[in-house]
């Protein structure tokens, strides 16, 4: 118990030494938390809004002719054979009639005059609802369309799969700011860690001829990095949720975003990115001191 | 209960066993500086102990290897029975802070307080804030330094900052203290003070070795009193001084100097 008092009183000193240093410090990280967390946020939003797009994404093969249950059996193994998926439907001529006769309503009449089979056979197929399979729904329509029989392919709209691409792009992006995070929050540490080393050389050579233990010397720097990582991990998700306040107060009369309503970082992933910037702080007051640090 | 199991010798000869042993120790600095040569003395537990010679003769050199601040070239140092050059890590600090030593540079945080400068001894063997607290006033009262509590160390005067950095050392009631040149800078009563402190802590039982220019400190002694010439003992002689410990001359005037005297 004196022991941890005893380093706590040290920590404050050191903070206190050199607390411009630090305070830029703690900007730094909590800078590079909130870039990172600002990108993952809008990550994790588009997924969701992709998710309820992907609700009603299915393609449709439209067939030359009406498969026989021998064909439609090989036509689903071929199907599954490139991907999973979550549904396959075959829908015949007559089908097809019927609930194009059944859309029309009241203006079915106008079938009156034609054939039952003039619609193609198709097979509806509902891919799992997965990011990777929406994301190759392209390749996947590329694939169908190769299958006997297939006359045309059918899926949602062109702009489903711009926006896969989109969210592709904001991927890289959180990855981009995630390695940031990770190279700012790990050297800025560090090389705080390094000054603070540097600058109490004479007391730290003090401290070891006088019988301080190595832990006493060095878990003050340990819980200063932890101390910089906790602070700097509050400090820009403290940020990003005031701008996500304000955004969300601001923007709320627009049509689209209104559909869409944006949700904060449940709690979770907040003490993950917490706990995240705490270890990377630790783990660069640990190399420093390993470097500079002669014990 | 279990039996006692004493061994016929064991008291008699506990109160006398070695505190330091230093065997055949040589001290050279590159490229070819022999601070000491093959010296061997043995200082018992509880001894009181004065190392004097002219200046290089390798008084402090000898302090330095006690303290394991350097390591002999060639010989053997035992602390309390054990090989302090080969003792490390957490041992290492636990040795340490059983020993207390005063710099002839001092080595005081110049930037820091009085104060805290005695604290730091007892600080790093976690003692209660309290009971820090209530050691460094009480030796600072011993020293006459009660005023300069919150002041810097780097604003004191020399014999000042000598005196802290005696408090220091003792600070953390150590088994063995060293003092290097603890009165160089000090008026008669400040000595006295310093000496009556030293004194205090030996009769405590701790071990204690003062390396002095200053006859007047050891000239009514009755310990030993080992000289150094060149890296070499030159002569071990107990001192001849009455039972009564150290007492210099003093002016009845001086009393009131004392404060003055810290202005030069
Ligand atoms: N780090 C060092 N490198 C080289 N030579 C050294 C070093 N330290 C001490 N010496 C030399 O060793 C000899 C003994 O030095 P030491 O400091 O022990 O003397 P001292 O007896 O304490 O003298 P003083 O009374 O002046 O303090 C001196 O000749 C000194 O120049
Ligand atoms: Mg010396």
């Amino acid at each position: 118990m004196n022991f941890w008092l005893a380093v706590i009183r040290q920590t404050g000193r050191n903070l206190r030494q050199t607390w411009t240093t630090q305070l830029i410090t703690c900007l730094t990280v909590s800078l590079s938390v909130l870039i990172f967390s600002f990108f993952y946020l809008i990550y994790l939003n588009m997924l969701s809004v992709g998710d309820k797009l992907s609700d009603n994404l299915h393609l449709v093969v439209y067939l030359e002719d009406e498969p026989g249950p021998e064909m439609q059996e090989q036509l689903r193994l071929k199907i599954t054979q490139f991907d999973q998926v979550e549904k396959i439907r075959f829908i015949s001529k007559e089908e097809a009639y019927n609930r194009f006769a059944k859309q029309l309503g009241d203006n079915r009449e106008i079938l009156t005059d034609m054939p039952t089979d003039f619609l193609p056979a198709s097979i509806e197929v509902v891919p799992l609802r997965t990011l990777r399979s929406l994301r190759q729904v392209k390749l996947f329509s590329e694939y169908l369309a190769t299958l006997p029989g297939s006359q045309k392919v059918q899926y949602g709209q062109q702009w489903v799969e711009r926006f896969y691409s989109f969210i592709q792009l904001l991927s890289i992006i959180v990855l981009l700011s995630g390695s940031l995070l990770i190279l700012t929050a790990t050297f800025m540490v560090a090389s705080t860690i390094r000054l603070t080393i540097f600058g109490r050389q004479e007391e730290l050579e003090l401290l070891k001829l006088v019988g301080a233990t190595n832990s006493y010397i060095r878990t003050p720097f340990l819980l200063e990095g932890l101390l910089q990582g906790l602070a700097g991990a509050l400090l820009g998700l403290s940020a990003l949720y005031t701008l996500f306040q304000w955004t969300t107060h601001h923007i709320s009369g627009a049509g689209f975003f209104n559909l869409l309503s944006f949700t904060f970082f449940p709690f979770t992933i907040i003490s993950t990115i917490v706990l995240l910037s705490i270890i990377l702080c630790a783990v660069g007051s640990y190399a420093s001191m390993q470097k500079f640090l002669r014990v | 209960m279990h039996k006692q199991t004493g061994q016929p010798g064991e008291t008699a000869s506990s109160s006398r066993t070695a505190m330091i042993e230093i065997i055949k120790v040589t001290k050279c600095y590159p490229p070819n500086v022999t601070a000491l040569a093959d010296i061997s003395i043995t200082i018992a537990s509880g001894e009181m102990f004065f190392l004097i010679g002219k200046s290089g003769a390798g008084k402090t050199t000898l302090l330095k290897l006690l303290c394991n601040m350097e390591k002999p070239s060639n010989g053997l140092i035992e602390i309390a029975g054990m090989n302090i050059h080969q003792v490390t890590g957490n041992k290492l600090a636990k040795l340490r802070q059983r020993v207390g030593m005063a710099y002839q540079d001092f080595r005081l945080l110049t930037n820091r307080t009085v104060a805290e400068n005695i604290a730091i001894s007892m600080e790093v063997s976690y003692r209660k804030p309290q009971i820090i607290h209530d050691r460094v006033r009480n030796l600072l009262a011993q020293l006459q330094l009660e005023d300069k509590h919150d002041i810097l160390t780097g604003d004191l005067s020399r014999g000042e900052q000598q005196r802290v950095a005696l408090a220091r050392a003792v600070a953390n009631s150590p088994t063995l203290i060293l003092v290097d040149e603890p009165t160089g800078n000090l008026d008669a009563i400040s000595t006295e003070q310093v000496m009556d402190l030293l004194t205090r802590c030996n009769h405590s039982g701790a071990t204690v070795v003062i390396v002095t220019h200053d006859e007047a400190i050891y000239r009514h002694t009755n310990h030993r009193i080992m000289k150094l010439h060149d890296g070499r003992i030159a002569s071990l002689t107990r001192g001849s001084g009455s039972e009564q410990p150290f007492s210099v001359d003093i002016p009845d005037d001086a009393e009131r100097m004392d404060k003055s005297g810290d202005m030069r």
